[in-house]
């Protein structure tokens, strides 16, 4: 805490620090990106010519488990975040190893849910239900596969160090944005594609 | 001076205590819990879609706000993101009014017996 308080700030034009504002430019980019995809899964629902069909396919108390798991790594991320600002090295550490367990938890759900559909007969280019269904969930999970390589980073990073210093603990924070990013874009895919009936 | 002793204002801590997160947690499981039983209530589509977007918007807002920060953060990081959504959620309605049960993609058109919402402008 004391070495945080002493650190050097950086002043800007702004009032708040520049790679924080950055990532929340790229958050708001973000949106666009996956609104689109979000677009896309809709205009083709129900468009499917051939199986399999949503219906057929979907285990919707297995994503709801997997859903669970990716809101608890949230919840373990701004625990992390709340440890690095507060000083609490041990507690910053540990929760984002727990974070990083919980998302490879998740990425492991997924890549379970892509081979099962797999052998159900669903790929990328089965129906238009398996195209914008891959893309999008896809590039959900490169995303948070992205996250989690991130906090590997970070975790390597704070290992070699004793204490937390104001600058690291901007990176712990901006990494929580992301982090927390991918969770509320899994939060609004969960109930299109899982929740609402076809 | 003012404008960097308000910057430096919010960047301190949030309040929010290792409890209150924790509860927070607790609270976006039991709206997750209570979406998978609506999911399977059998009520009315229109109702159901409903409540499930409803429930699905209190837990963007609860994360955005609580776990992001971004209650207790610069405004200047609130309106980024408010315009970024904003912009992507009016070009998500302009998409789906454009292409929304439009047909035309489809090669050979619709199956015997299949009924076409699409305009008549198609």
């Amino acid at each position: 805490m004391a070495a945080a308080t002493h650190e050097v700030e950086h002043h800007t034009s702004t009032g708040v620090d520049n790679r924080k504002l950055l990532m929340w430019i790229f958050l708001a980019s973000e949106c666009l990106f996956f609104g689109t995809l979000i677009s896309t899964y809709l205009i083709f629902r129900g468009q499917s010519l051939v199986g399999p069909l949503p219906d057929d396919v979907l285990d919707i108390p297995l994503t709801s488990l997997s859903t669970f798991v990716l809101l608890m790594s949230s919840l373990s991320m701004v625990l992390a975040v709340y440890g690095a600002q507060h000083g609490r090295l041990g507690l910053m550490k540990g929760m984002l190893l727990a974070t990083i367990l919980l998302g490879l938890v998740f990425l492991g759900f997924q890549v379970y849910e892509f081979r099962h559909f797999g052998h159900l007969g669903l790929n990328l280019t089965t129906n238009q239900f398996g195209a914008s269904f891959f893309v999008l969930t896809g590039f959900h999970g490169v995303h948070v596969g992205v996250g989690v390589l991130y906090l590997i980073s970070l975790l390597i990073g704070a290992g070699r160090r004793n204490g937390i210093g104001r600058e690291r603990a901007l990176w712990v924070d901006s990494a929580g944005l992301y982090w927390h990013f991918v969770d509320i874009v899994w939060i609004v895919i969960f109930t299109i594609i899982y929740l609402i009936p076809q | 001076m003012e404008h960097q002793a308000a910057a430096g204002h919010h960047e301190e801590h949030p309040p929010t205590t290792i409890k209150q997160y924790v509860m927070i947690g607790v609270l976006l499981t039991l709206i997750t819990l209570v979406e998978l039983w609506l999911s399977y209530s059998g009520l009315a589509h229109a109702l159901m879609i409903s409540l499930l977007l409803i429930l699905s918007g209190v837990k963007f807002v609860i994360v955005v706000a609580m776990f992001m920060h971004l209650r207790f953060d610069s405004p200047l990081f609130r309106r980024l993101f408010t315009f970024g959504f904003l912009l992507a959620a009016s070009i998500m309605v302009a998409l789906l009014a454009l292409f929304w049960n439009d047909h035309t993609d489809i090669v050979g058109g619709l199956p015997e017996g299949a009924e076409s919402t699409q305009g008549e402008s198609h």
